[in-house]
This record gives C-alpha cells, sequence and structure tokens, in this order.
C-alpha cells in the first residue's frame, strides 16, 4: 500500500438531527486517485466540504502527511496543500475569468492596492496552459459562458495553488467527450506526479475507469473499500444501495420508432455563433438523441428548438400546427425543455418545492378568474413528490436544501404531470446518482410508450446510445450524420463522427 | 466562431465612436432646438456642475448595488451632511465646508453599513427606518432654538467655490480616478462584487464577506459625504421635509445609475456614470429652456427616457471584453 497522505479517524457532522457522516475512517494515499461512490444523500459531499474546509467537523480526527489537520476555512485548506471544485459552487458572473481564478487571493498581484490585472491574467493563463486545459477569454464576464467553460475556470482555480491533493465533486457530468477525456489526463498526470486525487461521481463506469481505490458511503457511513481492479459495476452498485441493481438500465432493443406521426419539423435552425442551418423531424415516441463535443452547439438545440433563444429557422409544431418563437408559445403547444443548468436555468433554487412543482402548470391549475386554488397547488407538488420518491421533509422544503438527484427528481416531475407531446431533457442525468439515473430512464421508456416525443441532449455518449431510436451527431454547429439504432450505433462510430 | 481579440477591439472602438458621435449629435440638436442657446458655454458650465453632486452618489451606488445592497436614507444623509457643511463652513471658512461634509456622510453611512452588516435586517428596510430618523433629526435641527438660526443661514458666497467650474470639475476628475481604480483594480473592489455576483461563493473563497461591507460603509460613506459638500457648495441652503421626501434626494442619482447600467455592457460603470449624468442634466436643462415645467413633467420625461434607453441598451451584445 502507498504511503498515506491523508489520514481520516472518526469522523462526524451532523445538520440538526440528521448525521450526514458518522464515524468516518478514510485513508488517501500518496499518488492515488480514490473515488467516493454513494447514493446522493449518502455524505460524499459532506466528507470532502469537511477536508475542503468548508465545513467543521463536529468530531474526529483528520491528518495530512501526519500533522494534524483541522481546517477553519477553504484558505487554510488551501495553505495545506488541498483544494476543491464543488459540485454546485460556480462562478461570479460580474467578475472576469481570470479574477475568478484567483478570486479571495487577488492581493497577491496588488502592487500599492493596485490589482496588476495583467498579471493575475498572465498567472491565470499560465495555470491553463500547464494543466492543458482549454483557456476561456480571461478578461470577459463569466456570466456569458457555458456551465462547461464555468466548471474548467473553478478547475483552473483549484489547481491555481499547486495542490497536493485535488478534490473532484462531480465535475465531469458538467463536462462534455472531450473536456471529460482532457480531465481523465490531467488525474493521471497527477497521479504520475505523486498527488493525490478524491473523486465523487455517479458515472461508476468512469469511477472503475480512473480510481485505484473505491470507499462506498451509504447513509452517511463508510460500508466499503475496495481495490478498483478488485471490482466491478455491479458489485459498487450493489454496495452502494445495498440491494441488486442491474446494471442495463438502458434499452436492450436495437429497434428504432421513428416512423410514427411526425410531432416536430425543423428547418434551418440557425443562431449565430452556434447553429448552423439544423434541420430535424422528430416523431410520437421516439427518443431522438443529440451528441457532440463541447462548442458541436447540442446545448444551443434544445434552447432554440423551446423558442428561447429567438433563431432564425423554423420550428413546426405539427399537432396544432403552431410555430414555435417563445417559450410560453412552447408551453402552451405541450411542450416541455429540462435544461442542463438546473440550479441557474430550471429552478428557482430558493423557493420551495411547491412553487418550483406549480410553475409549468399554472396554465392548466388556474381558476376562471386566473386565481390558483392553493389545495390545487399542493396537491400537485405533493404528486410529484410521492410519484417520483423526492426525499424531503415536505413541499414548503426549499429546493437548495434538496441533494440533486431530488432536485432533478423535482425538475422532471413537474413537466411529466403534464400533458406533454414533446419534452426536451438536456443533460437530465447530471449530478444524480444510480437509483435516480435508473428511474429517470425508466420515466423516459414511460414517455415514450405513451407516445411523447423525447429530444435528448446528452454529453453522457452511453446515455444518447443507450436510449436513443436515432442519433444526431453535432461538429461546428452543424448536424454532421444522423445514425439509427439499427444501423452503426456504437461510441466508435459516433465518436469518429463528433472528432 | 468567436471573434479573435483584434477584432473585439475593433468592434469596441467601433461602439465608442459611435456612441461618441451619437451624443454630440444629440448636444446639436439639443442646440438647434434651444434657439441655439444650449452649447452656450455658461450654460454648459451650468450642466456641469450640476452634475457633480449626484454623480457622487451615482458612483456610491455602484458600489452598494454591486455588493447587493441599497440604501434608502441616504437622501437623509445628505440632509445632515449639508447641514453640517454650512455650519461648519460659516464658522472656518472652506476647510469647515470640507470637513463638516464629509464626516457627517462618512459617518452616518457607515454607521448605516454596521447596522446592515450585523442586525440581519434587509437593508432596504433599514434603510428607510434610518431615513426617517435621519429626517426626524434634520427637522428637529431646523426647528430648535440652538440650532434653528444657524442652519436656516445660507452658506457664505465666498465659500461656496466647489459648487462652481473649475473645482466641481477638478473633484469630479479626482474622483472619477480614485473611484476607477478601488472598483476595478483593488482587491477590495473586486471583492465588494464577488459578494454582490454570489455571497456563497464569496464566502467559500475565503472572503471576509463582513469586513467587506464594512468597506462597502466606508467607501460609499466619503462619496455621499462629498456629494454633501458638493451639494451644500452648489445650492447654499437645504431643505427640510420629513415624511420620507429625502428619498426623492437620491431619485436623479438612481436615475443616472440605471441608465449607466444599461450601457455598462459596453463601457465600465464608473466611466459611464458621468456620462450619464452629464446626458440626464442636458435634457433636463433642454426640458427647462422649452418652458417645460419643472418637477412631475420633467420626471415624466425623465422616465420615458430612461424606457427607450433601456429597450435600446437591453439588446445584448455578447463576446465584450471588460
Amino acid at each position: 500500500m502507498s504511503e498515506s497522505i491523508l489520514e481520516i479517524r472518526g469522523l462526524n457532522k451532523h445538520f440538526g438531527p440528521t448525521y450526514a457522516n458518522r464515524n468516518i475512517d478514510f485513508t488517501l494515499g500518496r499518488g492515488e486517485v480514490h473515488g467516493l461512490l454513494g447514493e446522493n444523500g449518502s455524505g460524499k459531499s459532506t466528507l470532502l466540504s469537511q477536508i475542503a474546509g468548508l465545513y467543521r467537523c463536529d468530531s474526529g480526527e483528520m491528518s495530512v502527511n501526519g500533522e494534524k489537520y483541522d481546517p477553519h476555512s477553504p484558505l487554510d485548506a488551501n495553505a495545506r496543500g488541498i483544494s476543491m471544485v464543488m459540485q454546485e459552487l460556480g462562478v461570479i458572473g460580474s467578475l472576469p475569468a481570470g479574477v475568478n481564478v484567483f478570486l479571495g487571493r487577488t492581493g497577491q498581484f496588488s502592487k500599492g492596492g493596485i490589482v496588476d490585472l495583467g498579471e493575475m491574467n498572465r498567472a491565470a493563463a499560465a495555470v491553463f496552459e500547464k494543466w492543458e486545459l482549454p483557456m476561456p477569454r480571461l478578461g470577459r464576464l463569466t456570466e456569458g459562458m457555458s456551465i462547461e467553460e464555468r466548471k474548467m475556470i473553478e478547475l483552473a482555480r483549484a489547481l491555481s495553488i499547486d495542490p497536493e491533493i485535488l478534490l473532484l465533486d462531480e465535475v465531469t457530468q458538467s463536462l462534455s467527450l472531450n473536456n471529460r477525456n482532457r480531465l481523465y489526463e490531467l488525474i493521471a498526470k497527477f497521479r504520475d506526479m505523486g498527488r493525490s486525487v478524491i473523486v465523487i461521481t455517479h458515472d461508476i463506469e468512469e469511477m472503475v475507469q480512473i480510481t485505484d481505490v473505491i470507499t462506498v458511503l451509504r447513509d452517511g457511513e463508510v460500508v466499503g473499500r475496495v481495490n478498483t481492479k478488485d471490482t466491478d459495476p455491479d458489485k459498487l452498485r450493489m454496495m452502494m444501495v445495498g440491494r441488486n441493481i442491474s446494471g442495463d438500465y438502458y434499452r436492450d432493443d436495437n429497434v428504432p420508432e421513428c416512423d410514427g406521426e411526425t410531432v416536430l419539423e425543423v428547418r434551418g435552425l440557425s443562431v449565430p455563433g452556434e447553429l448552423e442551418d439544423v434541420s430535424f423531424d422528430v416523431h410520437a415516441g421516439e427518443i431522438l438523441g443529440f451528441c457532440g463535443l463541447s462548442d458541436a452547439g447540442i446545448h444551443s438545440v434544445g434552447k432554440a428548438v423551446f423558442g428561447l433563444t429567438g433563431a432564425a429557422g423554423t420550428v413546426h409544431f405539427l399537432p396544432t400546427d403552431a410555430y414555435i418563437k417563445s417559450a410560453p408559445q412552447a408551453l402552451a403547444n405541450h411542450m416541455g425543455y429540462v435544461p442542463k443548468d438546473r440550479d441557474n436555468e430550471a429552478l428557482m433554487i430558493h423557493a420551495n418545492i411547491r412553487d418550483n412543482s406549480v410553475l409549468p402548470s399554472v396554465n392548466e391549475l388556474k381558476g376562471p378568474l386566473g386565481l390558483l386554488a392553493p389545495g390545487k397547488v399542493s396537491s400537485l407538488a405533493d404528486g410529484i413528490v410521492k410519484r417520483f420518491s423526492v426525499k424531503t421533509t415536505g413541499i414548503r422544503q426549499p429546493m437548495d436544501a434538496l441533494s440533486g438527484g431530488n432536485k432533478q427528481k423535482v425538475n422532471l416531475g413537474r413537466w411529466l404531470a403534464k400533458d406533454l407531446r414533446l419534452l426536451i431533457l438536456d443533460c437530465p442525468t447530471r449530478g444524480v446518482d444510480v437509483g435516480v439515473k435508473a428511474a429517470i430512464y425508466s420515466l423516459m421508456k414511460e414517455a415514450k410508450k405513451t407516445g411523447i416525443a423525447v429530444i435528448l441532449i446528452s454529453d453522457e455518449l452511453t446515455e444518447v446510445l443507450g436510449m436513443a431510436d436515432r442519433l444526431l451527431v453535432m461538429k461546428d454547429g452543424r448536424v454532421t450524420r444522423e445514425i439509427r439504432r439499427d444501423e452503426d450505433f456504437t461510441e466508435q462510430a459516433v465518436i469518429g463522427v463528433m472528432i | 466562431m468567436p471573434a479573435n481579440g483584434e477584432t473585439r477591439r475593433m468592434k469596441n472602438w467601433v461602439f465608442y465612436i459611435i456612441f461618441a458621435a451619437v451624443i454630440a449629435a444629440v448636444l446639436v440638436i439639443f442646440h438647434f432646438i434651444s434657439g441655439r442657446q444650449f452649447l452656450d458655454w455658461s450654460n454648459v458650465k451650468g450642466i456641469i456642475s450640476r452634475s457633480a453632486y449626484p454623480c457622487f452618489i451615482a458612483w456610491g451606488f455602484c458600489f452598494l448595488f454591486a455588493c447587493g445592497y441599497t440604501d434608502m436614507s441616504i437622501g437623509g444623509v445628505v440632509v445632515l451632511g449639508s447641514f453640517a457643511s454650512c455650519i461648519l463652513g460659516n464658522w472656518f471658512g472652506l476647510p469647515g465646508v470640507i470637513i463638516g461634509g464629509l464626516v457627517v456622510g462618512l459617518l452616518l453611512i457607515f454607521i448605516n453599513f454596521l447596522i446592515f452588516t450585523y442586525s440581519g435586517i434587509p437593508s432596504w428596510i433599514a434603510g428607510i427606518s434610518l431615513a426617517m430618523i435621519y429626517e426626524a433629526l434634520a427637522f428637529l435641527l431646523k426647528i430648535s432654538k440652538g440650532t434653528k438660526a444657524l442652519i436656516s443661514t445660507s452658506l457664505a458666497k465666498e465659500y461656496r467655490i466647489l459648487g462652481q467650474l473649475p473645482w466641481c470639475l477638478i473633484l469630479l476628475l479626482i474622483g472619477f480616478v480614485i473611484v476607477y481604480f478601488i472598483y476595478n483594480r483593488t482587491t477590495v473592489g473586486l471583492n465588494i462584487r464577488a459578494l454582490g455576483g454570489n455571497k456563497d461563493v464569496a464566502e467559500k473563497l475565503g472572503i471576509n464577506t463582513k469586513k467587506t461591507l464594512l468597506f462597502v460603509g466606508l467607501i460609499a460613506g466619503i462619496l455621499v459625504g462629498v456629494s454633501c459638500v458638493l451639494q451644500q457648495s452648489y445650492a447654499g441652503q437645504t431643505t427640510v421635509k420629513t415624511g420620507l421626501t429625502s428619498i426623492n434626494m437620491i431619485f436623479q442619482p438612481l436615475a443616472i445609475y440605471l441608465l449607466a447600467q444599461i450601457i455598462r455592457e459596453r463601457i465600465n460603470i464608473v466611466v459611464c456614470v458621468p456620462i450619464c449624468a452629464f446626458i440626464l442634466y442636458s435634457i433636463f436643462n433642454l426640458l427647462t429652456m422649452l418652458g417645460v415645467p419643472s418637477g412631475t413633467l420633467q420626471e415624466a420625461f425623465l422616465g420615458a427616457f430612461i424606457v427607450i434607453f433601456g429597450i435600446i441598451g437591453s439588446r445584448k451584445v455578447k463576446g465584450v471584453v471588460k
């Protein structure tokens, strides 16, 4: 076994009456990539947050390089060579990318009280170059950047302290295939340099691919630690949820169902700098997949079809013969849209489950005078919570108190509670555990059976290959190839077109 | 495909040139509408002098809003600061004018921020309560036997030079340079903007939010203090009313801030403030020349102008470098 760099003994953390971590023992070896696996709410992020100095431990001990470690803040952790990229932290939109890399430490570029922005940007550029990360425009405000660009800035921020231990909480879920590969290379480089990484990801196959050791948590406790080479995804799933879960939650057929009634006819969809002349049809009961690398424009398709970007071209919704130009019009025509950036674009994060649940259904629920009956609203929200097994204290609980998976259940559930004809899903399983993932795929299959047309946009190739009837591969804002489920529907074939 | 740096710079310069040309054209139109009076130097001097005091408050708003707070008591603070400026000015001359306004402005705004930071009361609620207190205090000073005479006396004319050119312009230029660097190029400025952008992220990145908020109080306090000095120097006297009417005093600086906010996509907000102040007071000046009654009707024009400007400015521009 490699020499340990981080030792944790008997760590406890509780929030009110709820234990987030209980008697955690954990060892991280030098030059080790260590995975933390568990369902949403199992305490993985809390454990990383304690290591990163975001939360104080209630009891227990930590040591780094054999010396006592009790961080009071992330800056304390940074001083000991530990930095973290958090699942939902984000960047400050009103500040440029370069400043975001060194935020909280801008004083090091200050001369006579004035921050040398040029020097700061050069230092930020050096971090991006050193770790071979795609460099954004460092002088540009981050508010207009994609979730992927913002995640890369967060990664650069964590790397800018040249850490000995890097903590990554659900980072890959925000990345497309090319940047995901870059991150894997970075992790490998880190290991080669004798540094250590702790990774949280809900993608078990990915975890098996990139880690050396995996610790599994359940309900805040460590239930097992295994060497990755001695295990497989199915064993890990069982350890994680405490019961047998089959890995084949994707479709097992290879019969494309794309001959039903045409629901949507998209022609010449163009958004300057994002999409160029994109045309396609979607049929009832079909799952149409979109995939591509980070700048391919797949995420712009969902927004444009739902009338959010004022794109050129036509989006013809055939059942009502409507040409969709705006989101309210899309909503009125039985279309639904689940965006990738859950916290910023989909949910009112500080409002409660009840208010979030009712939002897409206000028109259906309002009475003759335009008033909403509180009983109906609560009943709808209760129904969503029950149907999708949302772990919550009640419908009045704020969204920001829920775990990522439970937020997504509400996000998706509120659309499926409606009478939809077309549902656009952009990375629907981002940041959710295997159980929730299976539930989401099952809901998609159910929607397909009832004749709902689904547009599935995803950064995870296995997901679109597993679920779609037809796949549109995009590159540089254009559709470059269409592949049907009964054709060459393999990762190799798709990657060949994407690159 | 994203534009390269050279193209972006070129686009920005094209925008600056067009923007300057449009403003120049509008001023020339104003000149002809007003019967060739608007661009008379004496008239332009008046507009600049009138713009100075609200400019400093609008810069104060840049810091307040950047950190996600608001302060409705600024009007009340300006009234009290102007009193102090007037009384001390008449006693000690120009140093009294400066010290009186600065000290009262700084002290009261800093106290406000101590309350916002440590009480946990939303700043707009606390600000309204404080505005009522400051108005009542000003009213008491105005009617009390001991202070009535002092406050009713106008500031002596020889001590009002800071409200006139070139001094108000010099103060504006100095203020601009200092505010620009603090807002854009200091750690505290960046931390203030981070706080308003996302307080949770800022805290998690080790920014001391309480200390940063107190810095906002300090900076905004100095800016409001300077505006007290300029207000008293320009007007010579300050009117006192109760019933939250002091909030009227911040309406025009607020309008300047809103206008600046609209074009900040293209031009740094600190630079936008004096430009917008000049545009705003040019409009008021023109309306007065055209015989439009000041007050309600002029404010209706102002409201319409902000809406039109907002519509033009809200056309999103991507790929802006700041």
